[in-house]
């Protein structure tokens, strides 16, 4: 293969044909650089890739376009033209046969669950409200607090665990704080009390796709790098990266039995940032492979079916909820697009395992994978088995790089290291081991570019592309949001202060029962002193009299004062706190988005 | 990382219940001045009403205290404006010596 030389010299070496690797070389080639990029599979893509079988198409994973940065948006309008559609967005939860609304809305949930479950329900949050684990140190935890148990074991547990293949209690509270983590506290206490503009709804509502799938974009990207002088490489995997004196220097190449040897000026990686490691000559310290060895992945395989049925349920995807099948997500691809299927008699589901690359359902044949889809759709009733008329398995490695509970200090060694190349940047989903969408994997391909090129110095491991349309509440609002932070919530949000309190009332109710008592005796009152002497019946010693008398008046008025104010003053306290920590809670809630969406 | 409960609702309470509350002497002398009239009015009235032999000996003893004060529809009136302004001293006070102990503390 020929190797470009490009302007000024500059050799642009980009491994990964993903939307970040495919982003920095469409950048590159629009400014009249000639990048080569390299990628293992035989279509552009990457884990945004678009499968096709027997003219079906089969998005690997459902991929939403929506975003609020401007480039990215100009990208797919630039590359797309009219072949992108305005689509509207469905996705649900699928348990006991029945669909529920995602947020889970409560009218909704009570008619799918029965009024018992619902009382159960209710009560568990209440209980979970106002007892909440103090430290959410998992998953389990986190959305326990916010929902309570009992929904938490219908509508998180199963799925999740699904997904990840660990029990919810070992699954790092991080994950779920992650699906909202562009809420911060100033966005969650306005998101309490303010509505989500319009703008963002439609933003969530509704969604841009390709006529034919990801994949559609993605070819014509690379076609107009290569129109450019850029080379795109399929079926070609990086197997060596080697590096002197604080740079990378070349990669070796492997296509088929040939082995080549590729030098550049620049590298951008987007592949699995393990592998990339894994890869380099000279080997990297100890400390970095060990590092490495501790990051792991999700995989997923999609088993896809073709169903002799013209209409099967109305959501772009559902979450299967159902315990007793393994399946956990189910894309109906002719709701993301007409166009997907060939037939307008029939659709197409693509059945989501999520597994390990490796494990016993990853291994198994893809025959005995289309009958366990095939049983498992008739078993939850969506579809039944014998209108299938026909299968295909694809499967999806390092889809989703996992959190665990120490990710983030074995990334922080491979970070700092890969820090010392000057001529290198790890991009994309994998790249950076980051659970993030496919504009940001674009994004960190757009701002690598410009770092290299234009002296930028981008943060390719804080770019979110999320942020982008949570900044924008926060501009709009910004001036209310300052004013009800800093000034109206601490006079609103005030705490009375009970001993204070408590002294007043019992000094006022002091006072008061003094001058009764004073009152009574020295005007000679027998009728209403018989009746304050039944006082003594709870205050023992107390006499209507100057002596003892008055004196106990002072002192048990004191205490009949204080104790209920004291009371009184400590209890709205905490009601107030915990009223709003609970709202805190249901905005976080209410912002988290089931994992993994579609995006 | 964990996200901790505590460590979230710390940034709250950065935020909210920062302050003491300073309570409105005229308000509270107000509050208490009409729930304690408007509580003597009814209590008065009812009695009244319902009538019988002897109405209210006991709700009458408070004459000895507000006088001029009677078990009457005249007197459920007087005795609105008593508790309206005993209520109110009340509160007044309640709502002052909190407000001067709160200052005194010299807390936000």
């Amino acid at each position: 293969m020929a190797v470009s030389k490009t302007k000024n010299d500059s050799r642009f070496v980009i491994v990964g044909g993903g939307p970040a690797g495919l982003t920095a070389a469409y950048e590159l080639a629009c400014r009249h650089y000639q990048p080569i990029v390299f990628e293992k599979y035989d279509k552009v893509g990457g884990i945004a890739r678009t499968e096709m079988y027997n003219g079906y198409y089969f998005d690997m994973g459902g991929h939403r376009f929506f975003t609020k940065s401007a480039e990215v948006n100009q990208m797919w309008q630039e590359v797309m033209g009219t072949d992108f559609l305005r689509r509207p967005r469905l996705s649900r939860i699928y348990y006991k046969r029945r669909f529920f609304n995602y947020p889970l809305k409560p009218f909704n949930a009570l008619r799918g669950l029965g009024i018992w479950e619902g009382l159960l329900i209710g009560f568990s949050y209440l209980y979970w409200q106002i007892f909440p684990h103090r430290q959410e140190n998992n998953f389990e935890e986190w959305v326990t607090n916010r929902f309570g148990k009992r929904l938490f074991r219908i509508f998180f547990k199963s799925y999740t665990e699904k997904v990840w293949g660990i029990s919810t209690s070992e699954l790092s509270a991080e994950w779920a704080a992650q699906r909202i983590k562009d809420l911060d506290l100033k966005a969650a206490i306005l998101s309490m009390f303010v509505k989500p503009k319009q703008t963002i709804k439609t933003l969530i509502e509704e969604f841009d796709y390709p006529r034919r799938g990801p994949g559609m974009l993605w070819n014509m990207v690379k076609d107009k790098i290569e129109e450019r002088g850029g080379q795109v490489y399929l079926n070609t995997t990086v197997v060596k990266i080697r590096h002197r004196e604080n740079r990378i220097t070349e990669v070796v190449v492997k296509r088929g039995d040939q082995f080549e040897v590729v030098t550049g000026s620049h590298f951008i990686s987007s592949m699995a940032i393990t592998d990339f490691v894994r890869a380099l000559d000279p080997s990297p310290p100890q400390a970095v492979l060990n590092a490495t060895d501790k990051l792991s992945y999700r995989d997923f395989l999609t088993v896809c079916l073709v169903v002799n049925q013209p209409k099967l349920f109305d959501d772009n995807w559902i979450y299967v909820h159902e315990p007793n099948v393994k399946v956990g997500r189910i894309q109906n691809f002719k709701n993301w697009s007409p166009d997907m299927v060939p037939d307008e008699n029939t659709s197409s589901l693509g059945l989501e395992y999520f597994c390990n690359e490796g494990d016993d359902l990853w291994r198994m044949a893809d025959e005995d994978l289309v009958d366990l889809g095939k049983r498992e759709l008739d078993v939850i009733g969506l579809a039944r088995a014998s209108d299938v008329i026909d299968g295909r398995v694809f499967r999806v490695e390092k889809a989703y790089p996992i959190y665990d509970s120490t990710y983030q200090q074995h990334l922080q060694v491979i970070r700092s290291y890969l820090a010392t190349f000057d001529n290198f940047q790890t991009i994309g989903r994998n790249g950076l081991h980051r659970y993030n969408n496919q504009d940001h994997a674009m994004l960190t391909g757009m701002y690598a570019v410009r770092n290299a090129l234009d002296g930028e110095t981008y943060d390719l491991w804080s770019i979110n592309a999320e942020q982008d349309y949570h900044e924008e509440i926060r501009r709009e609002q910004d001036a209310v949001a300052e004013k009800v932070i800093n000034r109206v919530f601490p006079r609103v949000f005030t705490r009375l202060e009970p001993v204070a309190f408590g002294t007043a009332m019992g000094v006022v109710s002091s006072v008061s029962l003094l001058l009764i008592t004073l009152w009574v005796v020295l005007n000679d009152l027998g009728a209403v002193a018989r009746l304050l002497t039944l006082l003594n019946q709870y205050l023992p010693g107390y006499e209507v009299s100057i002596f003892p008398g008055a004196l106990f008046s002072v002192f048990y008025g004191f205490i009949l004062g204080f104790g209920p104010a004291w009371s009184l003053a400590s209890l709205r306290n905490a009601v107030m706190r915990l009223y709003v920590s609970n709202l805190l809670r249901q905005a976080e809630a209410a912002n988290y988005e089931e994992s993994p969406s579609s995006n | 990382m964990t996200k901790d409960l505590s460590e979230q609702e710390k940034n709250l309470e950065k935020i909210v219940m920062t302050r003491l509350v300073r309570l409105s002497a005229i308000v509270y002398g107000v509050v208490f001045g009409l729930v304690l009239g408007s509580g003597l009015l009814i209590a008065t009235l009812w009695l009244v009403i319902r009538g019988g032999p002897v109405v209210g000996p006991n709700l009458s003893l408070l004459g000895q205290f507000f006088l001029g004060y009677t078990v009457t529809y005249w007197g459920s009136v007087i005795g609105f404006a008593y508790g309206f302004v005993t209520g109110f001293a009340i509160g007044y006070s309640i709502a002052s010596i909190y407000n001067w102990i709160v200052n005194r503390l010299g807390k936000e």
